[in-house]
């Protein structure tokens, strides 16, 4: 029995050394250096709250912060309530199949790939965006990656591109839950088909939409690699989001203190965002055991 | 009658949006089969006067080196996944059937490394790596995309070992098995779909990181394919159609894992969205 029990830790000892070693250990350690200020080569100095109070003041990381609200804020609208849409719209409709492997496709291709090829898409004199713009002799040749704000939403166009199949077949996957009865039942009370779908179906879409909502706005806080081959957070740092200003600081200016504190602050944001799910999901690993 | 006619404008919106998502696509392909001349002269949607895919693919490789790129990727995927998966489901045998003391905190210890933005990992591990000498190895590397999956992995494989029954177990434990040998003779052989879902999730997702690559290696022997890719393209710089047949050349192993793992997408999607 004895050996039994050494057995069962030995198996969980090589996912428990890596996670350990290589996670949690330098997730302490990271909010441990952000209380020094350090360019990496001198020794850490001790600095308290410093690189926390400086976030506050720095034009810099306000705009960012600005940009990754942006990025939020546009990510719920068009990904995830466009996801939605694209989902009701597409169920039972005829070529179902072929529409769904069409929003589907860019999920198979990486962030980095995307970013190119909307990069070429947005590029001024060759981009197929201009071009179009000049096929169709409308007076507009918008720089759309260098202009400001107008850089952050053509990012978000590509990123909308890239996210909303994901969302859309999770909420098929919500839809094609529902039992029938309750929708045959309001169709017969007289609602229409938006009434039935306000009603009926989004009440009981509810638990998927909380998971997709939760998902898409960690994601989109955690954005990185669109902006980083996009504009590399240009130009002159106004596209950049949290996770590109903390790439900055730390591997760019070799502000390590002050890039852990943007580290820390944006993993208090992931987490207070996932608690609600993490919350439920708790929930229910109580109730399996 | 009048049903179809009110589906007109669903269609229209459909077709509209799908043509939208398709155009990126089409054009990239158009633009990776164009030489560099065609590129220039012609307008977008023309089609190539010759078909160059071929010796912009030899190009890319003879300047960008890139297949070395997509061979150490290869390598960073297969190996990072398959220490995951290894690590996993040891640890999800053990915590599921063997049950040790505080079983369901070590769970919670391993699965917390999902909780995290990976920033909060990059500083302390590239430190980590220069005092052990990990940086820009392909140990290190893959050392890195194995932690990351291992949290993931266990997940999987934890909800599905609970779900094989107790009473194959029992009898081969009155045949005198003992857990190593359960497991590796009655889990092992039953673990095709946990292991599909989690190969399908984590190689792709290691095969299409930057950040890691970018922050733990230096040299282009070591570098994963997407840093390689991502420092091609510049600020939108460089040959334009090279730049597209790197990015075909690219994708191909995440898309031939999606057709062929298709059917475990949705499984690992569910799964994804119960813990991950």
């Amino acid at each position: 029995m004895k050996k039994d029990l050494a057995v069962s830790y030995l198996f969980v000892l090589p996912a428990l050394a890596l996670v350990v070693v290589l996670l949690l250990v330098p997730m302490m350690q990271n909010i441990y250096y952000s209380f020094f200020d350090w360019d990496g080569l001198k020794a850490p100095v001790f600095n308290g709250l410093a690189n926390y109070t400086r976030l506050l003041e720095d034009r810099d990381f306000l705009i960012s912060m600005r940009n990754t609200l942006i990025w939020v804020v546009f990510t719920l609208v068009f990904p995830v309530l466009g996801g939605l849409l694209v989902a009701v719209f597409v169920e039972g409709v005829a070529g179902e199949r072929l529409f769904k492997s069409i929003f589907f496709i860019p999920l198979t291709i990486s962030f980095v790939a995307t970013g190119i090829i909307w990069t070429y898409m947005f590029s001024k004199e060759l981009g197929v965006l201009n071009h179009v713009f000049r096929l169709a002799r409308l007076p507009l040749q918008p720089s759309w990656l260098t202009e400001v704000p107008l850089n952050t939403f053509s990012m978000l166009i590509a990123w909308t591109w890239q996210q909303l199949g994901t969302n859309m077949v999770m909420f098929l996957m919500g839809l094609g839950t529902i039992p029938v009865e309750p929708i045959e039942a309001s169709i017969i009370d007289g609602a229409n088909k938006f009434q039935t779908f306000v009603h009926v179906k989004l009440p009981m879409l509810r638990p998927i939409t909380t998971v997709v909502i939760t998902m898409a706005m960690v994601n989109s806080f955690k954005a990185f690699d669109i902006i980083y081959v996009m504009t590399r957070g240009g130009p002159y740092r106004s596209s950049e989001t949290m996770a590109v200003t903390m790439f900055r600081e730390t591997f760019t200016l070799f502000r390590l203190g002050y890039g852990a504190a943007i580290a820390v602050l944006l993993s208090v944001i992931v987490i207070a965002v996932s608690s609600l799910y993490i919350k439920r999901m708790a929930k229910r690993d109580l109730l399996y055991y | 009658m009048t049903r179809r006619v009110k589906r007109i404008p669903t269609y229209l919106i459909l077709i509209v949006l799908a043509l939208l998502w398709i155009l990126p696509v089409w054009t990239t392909f158009l633009v990776s089969f164009k030489s560099s001349q065609d590129f220039v002269s012609q307008q977008f949607y023309e089609l190539p006067t010759q078909v160059s895919f071929v010796e912009n693919l030899r190009n890319v490789m003879k300047i960008y080196r890139l297949h070395e790129h997509f061979f150490n990727s290869l390598l960073y995927a297969g190996a990072g996944a398959g220490i995951a998966i290894a690590a996993a489901s040891l640890a999800g045998f053990s915590l599921v059937r063997l049950k040790p003391p505080a079983f369901f905190l070590l769970f919670l210890v391993i699965y917390s490394g999902t909780l995290f933005p990976f920033q909060m990992y990059l500083i302390p591990v590239y430190r980590l790596y220069n005092t052990l000498g990990l940086y820009n190895t392909r140990l290190g590397l893959i050392l890195i995309y194995g932690a990351i999956c291992t949290p993931f992995a266990l997940f999987v494989y934890r909800g599905f070992y609970t779900t094989i029954p107790k009473e194959i177990e029992d009898a081969a434990k009155i045949d005198g098995c003992g857990p190593v040998r359960t497991f590796f003779a009655i889990f092992v052989p039953q673990s095709l779909p946990p292991t599909a879902v989690v190969a399908l999730f984590q190689m792709t997702w290691i095969w299409n990181d930057l950040l890691f690559g970018m922050v733990l290696s230096r040299t282009q022997n070591i570098r994963p394919i997407m840093v390689a890719l991502a420092t091609m393209s510049g600020y939108g710089g460089g040959n334009i159609p090279y730049i597209m047949t790197a990015v075909i050349f690219t994708a191909v192993p995440t898309i031939l894992l999606f057709v062929l793992l298709q059917k475990y997408f949705i499984k690992g999607m569910t799964l994804s969205v119960a813990g991950g």
